[in-house]
């Protein structure tokens, strides 16, 4: 699209380029490395990397929640990273990977909705918002080939146009979208969380999708601590530090982030 | 022509009056802050006039929707980028105004073998309080208009844009007689309303420079209620989300014109 500022005057900036790209533009400033075309573990980097998300559907809308353990190798590097992240008043984007590849398609994700709606006067479809982030991890794969920058993501969303309702996806590190009736996890720790979330669909005392609130937020919790029991990448819930995951509720009235209180209080009765 | 300074002055204010002929029947547009947030109100024929620009500016634009258009993506793209590059925090409507759009326009404008922009437009911005609310009216030349509060200028919390001078004047009079910044939402789209009758009747009867008779307002009110349809749109001061931007829902603005 052509931007009128840019036909008017060449040398207009608008005073949006931020300042390193306004010394590049004058040669003032060496130009962005490249990757080269070699792996990072090769150079030995250690890359740091987010665990454990999970995510599902109960009487409530959709549960999404993470652990706060940022890792690079054995390493804890972050004890309270936050790996839910709100991308519109009705989307969440958790992440399982490397926090500065995935909180960077955040930003980019945040903006290109609102930028959507803003020129076009109109909310982008779920479906747009869905390929969007398939999109941003397409174009990230040549990154991920190279050992740097995986990011496995989950998308939560509530449809309020027409009969849509909550609508969960998970995805693969080359962008691939796979939708889901009950629940998704990515990340180190998954393999235990899922084990759980099948459990409790099938042989607790509810399907997932019946339990209200606060059962909701006792399962999340058991599957994290369970994670945590056995995968040293996963953070669980600090009961020293008492740190806890973080847990958002999408519905039809937006996104909910449960206070730590709340969280703290579910913890005590139904996990510790 | 340009080598010869006599005749691009006349280009100039021969261009200036096509334009301004051609802004003319624009619809008014008033925005007043009241205790909530910043209310946009004006009656439209069939096109959207009021545009979310960012988390916290708004604008309403009259003149050629072509024009308006190009204007209103240059606005968001600028906002959205700085947005991204820095912070939401950063996206000044002072700097978008005057340092991006002005410019443009103004160039646009003195360019005489180029087509100028055929539009003026009203932005606002919220602020914590109505004292820190802001308004800009920018002109199909680049000038602009404050809300003022600069230099020990009266301050004004309103922004108003019409199709001729005389009918903005009587508008900013009657806004500044009848506006309280303290207002409900209910009386503050009451005023708007009224401010736009106000700016409407002026355009009717060019002019005019007597603001009408409370009789004469209902009159112009009765014929023309009917036919022309409200569009309204909210800056919300105490949302607890980044976006404050909100259009009035069709059944919203009905209740607000009945009382």
């Amino acid at each position: 699209m052509e931007l009128p500022i840019a036909a008017l005057d060449s040398a207009f900036s608008g005073g949006v380029d931020d300042f390193p790209a306004l010394l590049r533009k004058r040669g003032l400033l060496a130009p962005v490395a490249s990757v080269p075309n070699a792996s990072a573990n090769a150079a030995g980097v250690q890359q740091t990397q987010a665990t454990t998300i999970l995510a599902f559907k109960f009487a409530g809308g959709v549960l999404v929640a993470g652990d706060r353990r940022a890792t690079a190798g054995n390493t804890v590097v972050y004890d309270r990273a936050d790996k839910v992240l709100e991308i519109d008043r009705h989307s969440i984007m958790a992440i399982a990977g490397v926090p500065a590849t995935a909180w960077e398609m955040a930003r980019v994700l945040e903006h290109s909705f609102q930028f959507f709606r803003r020129t076009q006067l109109q909310e982008m479809s779920v479906d747009g918002k869905v390929r969007a982030l398939s999109k941003l991890l397409r174009d990230n794969f040549g990154f991920v080939m190279q050992g740097v920058g995986i990011v496995v993501p989950i998308f939560a969303t509530f449809d309020t146009s027409g009969e849509g309702g909550a609508r969960l996806y998970f995805y693969d590190a080359m962008g691939a979208q796979f939708e889901v009736t009950d629940y998704a996890a990515t990340g180190s720790g998954s393999p235990a969380v899922r084990g759980i979330l099948y459990y409790e669909n099938h042989w607790g005392k509810k399907p997932l999708a019946d339990l209200k609130e606060d059962d909701a937020v006792t399962v999340a919790l058991r599957a994290l601590d369970t994670a945590a029991e056995a995968d040293t990448a996963t953070g669980g819930v600090d009961r020293n530090a008492k740190i806890f995951p973080v847990i958002k509720i999408v519905s039809r009235d937006g996104i909910n982030t449960l206070p730590d209180k709340q969280i703290a209080a579910l913890f005590k009765r139904g996990v510790a | 022509m340009t080598e010869e300074p006599y005749r691009w002055v006349e280009a100039i204010a021969n261009r200036r009056e096509y334009i301004e002929t051609q802004l003319a029947s624009g619809s008014p547009i008033a925005a007043v802050s009241f205790r909530d947030g910043i209310l946009f109100v004006t009656r439209g024929r069939a096109r959207q006039k009021l545009f979310e620009i960012y988390d916290r500016i708004a604008m309403g634009g009259i003149g050629h929707p072509g024009d308006i258009e190009r204007l209103r993506m240059a606005a968001i793209e600028l906002a959205s980028t700085e947005g991204f590059t820095r912070s939401a925090a950063d996206v000044s409507l002072r700097r978008l105004a005057f340092y991006s759009l002005s410019p443009v326009l103004k160039a646009a404008f003195e360019q005489v073998y180029g087509a100028p922009y055929l539009a003026r437009m009203l932005f606002a911005e919220i602020g914590d309080t109505p004292a820190n609310d802001l308004f800009l009216r920018i002109e199909f030349d680049g000038a602009i208009a404050t809300n003022g509060g600069l230099l020990g200028d009266a301050r004004r919390e309103f922004g108003v844009v019409s199709g001729t001078a005389a009918s903005t004047e009587l508008m900013e009079t009657f806004l500044a007689r009848e506006h309280n910044p303290a207002a409900t939402l209910q009386q503050a789209f009451t005023t708007a309303s009224n401010a736009w009758i106000v700016g409407s009747m002026a355009l009717s009867e060019s002019g005019t420079r007597e603001l009408p008779d409370a009789e004469a307002m209902a009159a112009y009110r009765g014929e023309h209620a009917a036919s022309n349809q409200v569009e309204a749109a909210l800056l919300e001061r105490g949302s607890q989300t980044a976006i404050r931007y909100r259009t009035l829902a069709e059944h919203e603005t009905r209740s607000l014109s009945a009382s």
